[in-house]
């Protein structure tokens, strides 16, 4: 038996990944209904800072969790919707790809809780992702590989509650992220094209957005006093996160499409991770595309992690997703620091669409 | 470094004749929005990158110069 490489060094020497057979079915998203305007935060910042930081990163509106609300109650509402409408049953699909950060507990792996919630089947395998900006493309690079493996069906669920992680003082968080729980239904297909994935890490940056407590490295006691920052919540440089992405994003889009063999001008739609409105506008411009091949949705959702791909596929693509084939460059980054891009041909979704819970 | 001094003027909303390499970061809401967008005016306008870090550490506008002239390309 011959073995097929799958990873082909380009010419910068990034390895990329083809994969073939492997077709998007549709893509549902959930949001809670606690909508949060800007001004809901003037009293605790003030005007002028509220408008300072709206400039800067470009959220309008986020919807957070209620108490008692979780990711995987985000992630169930949208599987749900998603099997219903595609017309998967339950007992169809081989695996279940949860990608989080804000997993219901630390065990089991939430996926097993949702496995239950979701009726399927025994055999179907269920495994946590625990990843973020990067995260939805990491899981559809799993889907892909455990696809061209042998599985026929996987659904993809990511999402964050990540306000329940925020300094509910730090200005320059409080206002950025949202919470959201996105399904991606994704299934073999050996008509599909071949799908193009480029992933890396750098792990040099995990200090520069992290939550310090809640797993086994125990926080040093004074640790709130060294850092001015309390462990039990998101902290962020903003500044080094920013250069980090200047410096792999791009490079990034390049290796991507390279190994696509295609052009900016061949895509039709760059689906980037939502960090932050100037980041993206800034590297829209670096990576020479034009604003209209570029959705952005952070005004109204804002910073969702792993959900923000998902979200524009289901909100600003909806329409051109469903109506026919489309070649989409998805491009995830940030925490830890991961990223992850895949170029991948869609025809025709049979379902994309956003749920206000 | 025209367009350099009139992006620093828009960051801090200051007129640009007030810039200059004596202008003062800390009396001018030098914070991380204002960091940021500062390492995107660097990229832009000389194709180097700041180091987030040592940026946020600068007082004056020499200072964000000289560490400019050490940066790395973008």
């Amino acid at each position: 038996m011959t073995h097929q490489p799958l990873a082909v060094r380009g010419e910068t020497g990034t390895p990329g990944f083809s994969l073939p057979g492997v077709r998007l079915a549709g893509v549902v998203s959930a949001v809670p209904s606690r909508k949060l305007v800007n001004d809901d935060f003037v009293a605790r910042f003030g005007a002028d800072a509220v408008r300072d930081v709206t400039k800067m990163v470009g959220v309008e509106t986020r919807y957070w969790v209620p108490p008692g609300q979780t990711t995987s109650d985000l992630c169930h509402a949208a599987a749900e919707r998603l099997l219903a409408k595609l017309d998967w049953s339950a007992d169809t699909i081989d695996v279940l790809i949860f990608v989080s950060q804000t997993p219901d507990q630390r065990l089991p792996a939430t996926a097993c809780v949702l496995h239950a919630r979701l009726g399927l089947a025994r055999h179907c395998q269920a495994f946590d992702v625990g990843l973020g900006c990067s995260g939805y493309v990491y899981g559809l690079w799993l889907a892909s590989t455990l696809i061209n493996a042998g599985c026929s069906r996987v659904l993809l669920l990511a999402g964050e509650t990540s306000s329940r992680l925020l300094d509910p003082d730090d200005r320059g968080t409080a206002l950025l992220f949202g919470d959201a729980g996105t399904a991606t239904a994704i299934t073999a297909d050996p008509d599909a094209p071949a799908s193009i994935f480029v992933l890396g890490t750098d792990g040099g940056g995990a200090a520069n957005l992290i939550v310090p407590a809640g797993g086994f490295r125990i926080p040093a006691p004074d640790a709130r006093r060294a850092t001015g920052f309390d462990p039990e919540h998101l902290y962020m440089d903003g500044g080094e996160v920013f250069t980090f992405t200047l410096r792999a994003v791009p490079k990034l889009v390049a290796d991507a499409l390279a190994h696509a063999g295609c052009g900016v001008a061949d895509i039709d739609a760059f689906v980037l991770h939502q960090a932050n409105r100037f980041m993206l506008n800034h590297i829209v411009k670096k990576i020479g595309a034009r604003p209209d091949q570029a959705p952005i949705n952070i005004d109204r959702f804002g910073n969702t992690s792993s959900a923000t791909l998902p979200l524009v596929l289901s909100t600003d693509l909806a329409t051109r997703l469903t109506a026919g084939p489309a070649r989409l460059a998805l491009v995830g980054f940030g925490v830890g620091y991961s990223w992850g891009a895949a170029v991948i041909e869609t025809c025709g979704l049979g379902c994309a669409e956003i749920l206000y819970l | 470094m025209d367009a350099f001094y009139i992006g620093l003027a828009e960051i801090f909303e200051v007129d640009v004749a007030e810039i200059g390499p004596d202008f003062d970061l800390p009396s001018h809401n030098w914070d991380s929005l204002a960091v940021v967008s500062v390492i995107a005016l660097g990229d832009e306008c000389f194709q180097k990158l700041f180091d987030g870090a040592a940026l946020a550490k600068c007082k004056t506008v020499a200072d964000i110069e000289l560490l400019m002239s050490r940066a790395e390309a973008a």
